[in-house]
């Protein structure tokens, strides 16, 4: 759902959300709800005659309904090719893997486990490079940071092949890629699962992926 | 209503419908008129109770399925789940007293308001009002009483399993994770440790101290059968004790949803007599037997070599990761995956064929073993005994 | 921290007055201190002859003085310093290493890729006699803890001894730089890496590993120094057989006595992933033939994992330098709770404690601790803070035992705020001086504490073994780093020097009442060693975390060199740059660091000053 995503529709200033307002006081203001009408229509007051009732909860329906996509899983589905079917055909695994919230999720309990975090830490590197500044020694497309998780790259990075599945691989190819922001902000974490406290990459801007060396790194003002 | 004789209140009939009720089999309500407000207990008589009777009779079983078998939420086959149900129970009794008094008085209020009236028609003041002083002290009284015998009651209890918990024999750490429990026993020295999971073994009559500890979610410890709830929270660390008093086998369960597979994260509780625990815990010391065969040779080589050993550990192996259960002695269990499969040789292949076939979605991924490396896999698990 | 910028002017007249106190120095001492000073200073335990104008080993001597004797830069002529010699490594990675002098050659070891160069000081500028490049694997940059450093080669009986990134040691020729020998040791697939510098005593090279933050078992390795050759091995855990334990093992305290600790003290076998690296200094006994070394961090850093002593890492080891057979061993930290790795410099002194002269090891510990521990028995005379510590009560005596405080501890899944000395300590491996002029010992270290979480590490060979999120920052005061002048006779600080970074770079004594060390911003200074007043001071191209030395050249003159480039765990924000908007970076300590950027940029240049002709 890339096409209408909750951010492009009005902002939540003008719409009243359900949170932080109790329902009692939903049911005093407008007491001639029924039951049976929408929660979002109790929710969306009605601006105006043309934004009553059937729009309002259509709207609302379209709104509840883009969130579908946002956690797609399919632990029981057939599991995607280990690598690109051929020369022409499309890829069907950065579509499987970026911009879900789940997968950048399970990626982000690996970091943990597989102990990537212990030489990134949470994005700012220490016995690997930063991950969460969008300059990339071996390419920042999530293909190319599945392959150098799984088959490693010269200077340190370790190969993970048989350590991890393709899958988790892209799981977590999909969650170094959410570190510097590069998913849509409906699908980015808003708060760490770690103690650390750097900003979630909810806050940050996405960083335009560029190449790198070890050299620019260490000229690069901070 | 499990008792065979059945009561009602005597009060003024009235009310929309209680009459059809009564006809219907519900119950007898007698008219008593007049101006005394006192309450009486009237047997029911046994015919006429009826439908009620099927009903109760049908609906008896499916409540008692609960107060029975290896998770009975009656708690009778542990110490504290023996004191805290009696506690229960005292307080049941209090309450249901004081509930039906209360009943009693809104009654007897209704009818004295009637009574009343007729007085005021009659210009004439209403006797009784010393009964109504004479009530309300009772009422204080049995008030002070009842706060009284609870506090006194939940004092001991509380003392009680306070005084078991401040001298455990054993302590065991139980650290819960999606979806799976991790169960050390904490030794005398720190190599006496013995490391487990999914699986709790326990000596009769012996105060356990259970340190519980949470890895990701809010998790709840629960062995109904033994004890209480406790909940498991991540950054605290909360306790329980368990004392069993019945030899048996039961069945712990997560008691707080912690996601996806929450209804597939159950512990298997054995209580064993001391001299089985004890043998129990030696064998569990002992790091884990070598690979015999040359299947179960293989099936370690690809275990070591593979996803397997990133996650789980094998004591006397190479394999020491610590995010998936320790399978040192996994063959000795009851269950695989946290109570969601028996431990057979076939669960056993369809678990690590593909594990997100019985429990969707759980951290265990597809690796897609050959036919050959499957069966490897599958000796060498089932050697670890 | 003391105004740099005001310094150079007020030390015309600190210069003044230091020529006028120059001629009544024991004068001043007396003055300094209310009660007189008692007899002489403690000797080191085993001063060269005379002093020879070389700088064979990082640790100038085998108890680890630090101290020069040539004293031509002087408190006068130390502000006509100029640079005679500055030259690029080619390296940009953190350099700790202490250029060696032998006779008059330079010898200078890099970081990785630990190229070795030999520099001829007799002609002007020092051309390369000779450069050796040893080759290690690059995949060996991906399990050193924080930046590729080395810590300086060795030389001995015609040969120099350095030891690679990748877990080898490499004997080469002095003169020629032809390879002698080469010995794998370490194994980069299970995260062991090498970064000290090893020792020679005895006819044997000493060498230990690195990688306690990837769970590897540590060691001290001897090898024949003629063929490179394994004579002993080591372990800092598991049975009594493999830490070389036997019937000489006479510790002092009950709690290191009893058989097979090294596993016992752990759980299940956590001790075969359990630390103890030996990446730090070694120091020697000669009359005794004992060596005196250090033991790591247990592994992973959370507490939790690993309950029991963890013996035996974090302590002191003192070993028959022959055999390699432990004599007693000394744990500062049982159960260490915050990385205080115990691996800092031991200086040996022969010490007045209780009104006798005592063979005695000072050592400024990660903990902040100055312990003062006998030689031949173990037994720990005294334990003084020198640092700010909230993490500990105390050291009790009569067990041996530190005194934690419970607050302080680390708790799974949630943050335990404030905890000093953070996790490089209140000293990191960077070395102490001490003068025997002066009877006070030089220490460079930190002041800076720290907010940590700790969580289930999980371990996968050649992967990090942690399971803790630290962020550090200032301790009490604002100021980073501290040069305190330790007087271990009277066991208190005579004078301190509070710098605004961390100082991690060595520090220099010399005969003419001096003390140089770097900053991490490249000032390079010289302080009056009796009174700690700053007389002269020079800016580097980068900054300064290696160990000044001082030699006679082949023109008889003295001269210090020092090398530049920052880096190390302190530094690896320039020199790795890492991204300071996660406050965990590098282990928690670009926290501390988010100004070195601005302050410094990486660099790697060796510089000589000398006295104008």
């Amino acid at each position: 759902m890339s096409s209408v995503s909750p951010a492009k529709l009005p902002s939540r200033a003008k719409l009243p959300s359900l949170e932080g307002r109790g329902w009692g006081s939903v049911r005093q203001r407008r007491p001639k709800l029924r039951a049976g009408k929408s929660l979002a229509a109790l929710a969306y007051p009605p601006l105006a005659p043309p934004f009553q009732g059937g729009v309002w909860l259509a709207l609302a329906l379209f709104l509840t309904l883009s969130a579908c996509d946002r956690e797609t899983r399919d632990p029981r589905g057939k599991p995607l090719p280990e690598t690109k079917p051929s020369a022409d055909a499309l890829d069907p695994r950065p579509a499987a893997y970026e911009n879900n919230a789940f997968q950048i999720a399970q990626g982000q309990r690996y970091f943990a486990w597989m102990n990537c975090s212990g030489c990134h830490f949470h994005g700012g590197g220490g016995i690997g490079p930063p991950l969460m500044d969008g300059a990339w020694r071996y390419g920042g497309s999530i293909q190319q940071i599945a392959d150098s998780i799984l088959d490693g790259r010269p200077n340190g990075m370790p190969s993970f092949k048989n350590k991890i599945t393709q899958a988790q691989a892209w799981q977590l190819a999909a969650f170094v890629r959410s570190l510097s922001a590069q998913q849509g902000k409906d699908k980015l974490w808003s708060r760490g699962d770690e103690m650390s406290n750097r900003e979630p990459p909810t806050l940050q801007d996405r960083e335009p992926v560029a190449p790198t060396t070890p050299e620019a790194d260490q000229a690069k003002p901070r | 209503m499990r008792g065979s004789r059945s009561f009602s209140l005597n009060s003024s009939p009235g009310f929309p419908g209680e009459g059809d009720r009564a006809k219907r089999g519900g119950g007898v309500l007698r008219s008593q008129r007049g101006p005394s407000t006192r309450l009486r207990l009237v047997p029911l008589p046994c015919e006429c109770r009826g439908g009620f009777k099927r009903s109760i009779t049908l609906l008896a079983p499916l409540l008692l399925t609960a107060c029975d078998g290896i998770q009975s939420a009656t708690g009778g086959d542990g110490w504290h789940g023996e004191r805290f149900n009696s506690l229960f129970t005292l307080f049941m009794a209090v309450t249901g007293i004081a509930y039906l008094l209360v009943l009693a008085f809104l009654a007897a209020a209704v009818l004295r308001r009637r009574g009343e009236a007729r007085y005021e028609e009659a210009g004439s003041e209403a006797p009784g009002e010393r009964g109504i002083t004479r009530t309300l002290i009772g009422w204080t009284a049995f008030i002070v009483a009842g706060l009284t015998i609870l506090t006194i009651g939940s004092y001991f209890a509380d003392r009680g399993a306070a005084r078991a918990a401040a001298a455990p024999a054993l302590e065991i750490r139980v650290t819960a994770n999606q979806w799976w429990w991790d169960v050390e026993y904490v030794g005398a020295t720190p190599q006496k440790t013995v490391r487990t999971a999914n699986e709790l073994h326990l000596p009769v009559g012996v105060p356990a101290h259970i340190i519980l500890a949470s890895n990701d979610v809010i998790h709840s410890f629960w062995i109904p059968n033994l004890a209480g709830k406790q909940d498991m929270i991540p950054g605290r660390v909360l306790d329980a004790t368990l004392t069993p008093k019945h030899i048996g086998e039961y069945r712990g369960q997560c008691a707080e949803y912690c996601g996806i597979q929450h209804a597939h994260m159950a512990l298997d509780v054995k209580v064993e007599s001391r001299a089985d625990f004890q043998r129990w815990r030696a064998a569990q010391l002992m790091p884990a037997r070598l690979p015999a065969t040359p299947l179960q040779k293989a099936g370690y080589t690809y275990f070591m070599s593979r996803e397997c050993s990133a996650c789980h550990a094998i004591a006397g192996t190479p394999a020491s990761a610590q995010v998936a259960p320790d399978l040192t002695h996994v063959a000795s269990r009851k269950t695989i995956a946290a109570g969601t499969l028996p431990m057979t040789r076939g669960h056993l292949y369809g678990w690590v064929a593909d594990p997100q076939g019985p429990k969707p979605g759980n951290n265990m991924p597809y690796i897609g073993l050959e036919p050959a490396e499957l069966h490897a896999v599958v000796a060498y698990l089932e050697s670890l005994k | 921290m003391r105004d740099v910028t005001q310094r150079p002017k007020r030390s015309l007249i600190a210069a003044t007055a230091a020529a006028a106190a120059l001629l009544v120095i024991p004068a001043l001492a007396l003055q300094q201190s209310p009660e007189p000073r008692p007899a002489p200073p403690p000797a080191p335990a085993a001063p060269p002859p005379t002093e020879d104008g070389q700088w064979t080993m990082p640790s100038k001597d085998y108890s680890s003085t630090r101290y020069s004797g040539l004293d031509q830069i002087n408190r006068d002529t130390v502000r006509r310093l100029r640079a005679t010699v500055n030259v690029a490594t080619g390296n940009l990675r953190g350099h700790e290493a202490a250029p060696l002098v032998v006779g008059a050659t330079m010898f200078i070891v890099t970081p990785y890729p630990n190229d070795v160069y030999a520099l001829d000081l007799t002609r002007p500028g020092a051309p390369v006699k000779w450069h050796f490049s040893p080759g290690p694997v690059p995949q060996s940059q991906g399990v050193a803890c924080c930046d590729v450093v080395n810590r300086g080669g060795v030389y001995a009986d015609g040969r120099l001894f350095f030891n690679t990134l990748d877990g080898q040691t490499i004997a080469l020729d002095a003169a020629s730089g032809k390879q002698v020998w080469r010995t794998q040791l370490a194994d980069i697939n299970k995260g062991e890496t090498i970064t000290m510098a090893p020792l020679v005593a005895d006819g044997k090279v000493l060498v230990g590993n690195s990688g306690g933050e990837f769970g590897v078992r540590g060691w001290l390795a001897a090898l024949d120094s003629g063929s490179g050759a394994l004579v002993w091995k080591a372990y800092s855990t598991g049975p009594d057989k493999d830490v070389l334990i036997g019937p000489g093992f006479k510790p002092f305290y009950a709690m290191d006595q009893g058989k097979d600790l090294g596993v016992n003290s752990w759980p299940g076998e956590q001790w075969k992933i359990g630390g103890g690296t030996v990446w730090g200094w070694i120091s020697y006994d000669p009359k005794l033939k004992m060596i005196y070394y250090g033991t790591g961090n247990p592994g992973p850093w959370n507490p939790h994992q690993r309950p029991g002593d963890n013996k035996w890492t974090t302590g002191v080891f003192a070993r028959d330098v022959a055999t390699g057979e432990a004599r007693w061993f000394y744990q500062t930290n049982p159960h260490d709770l915050y990385d205080h790795d115990d691996i800092n410099e031991q200086i040996l002194l022969d010490l007045p404690v209780g009104g006798r002269v005592r063979p005695v090891l000072v050592r400024p510990s990660r903990n902040g601790f100055m312990y003062v521990i006998d030689r031949v028995t173990g037994q720990v005379y005294s334990a003084d803070p020198y640092g700010y510590i909230n993490s500990a009560r105390g050291v009790d005596l009569k067990t041996g035992r530190l005194i934690p405080v419970p607050a302080k501890e680390p708790k799974e899944g949630r943050v335990v705020r404030g905890v000093c000395p953070a996790a490089p300590g209140a000293k990191d491996w960077n070395p102490s001086a001490y003068s025997p002029r002066t009877g006070l010992i030089y220490v460079p270290h930190i002041n800076l504490c720290m907010d940590q979480g700790a969580m289930d590490a999980n371990y996968i060979a050649g992967t990090p073994y942690v399971g803790m999120d630290v962020k550090m920052y200032a301790g009490p005061g604002g100021n980073r780093g501290v040069l305190t002048a330790w007087d271990p006779v009277r066991r208190r600080k005579a004078w301190e020097i509070r710098e605004d970074l961390p100082l991690w770079s060595g520090a220099l004594a010399t005969a003419g009442d001096l003390v140089f060390y770097g900053t991490m911003d490249g000032w390079f200074k010289a302080v009056d060693a009796t009174d700690g007043r700053l007389i002269w001071q020079v800016r580097l191209d980068s900054g300064i975390i290696s160990q000044p030395v001082s030699y006679r050249g082949p023109d008889g003159r003295q001269y210090i060199a020092v090398m530049s480039g920052v880096g190390g765990w302190s530094g690896a924000i320039v020199s790795a740059g890492l991204d300071p908007r996660d406050p965990t970076s590098a282990l928690g300590f670009v926290n501390a660091m988010r100004d070195l950027p601005q302050r410094s940029k990486a660099g790697g240049r060796l510089y000589v000053f000398g006295l104008p002709s």
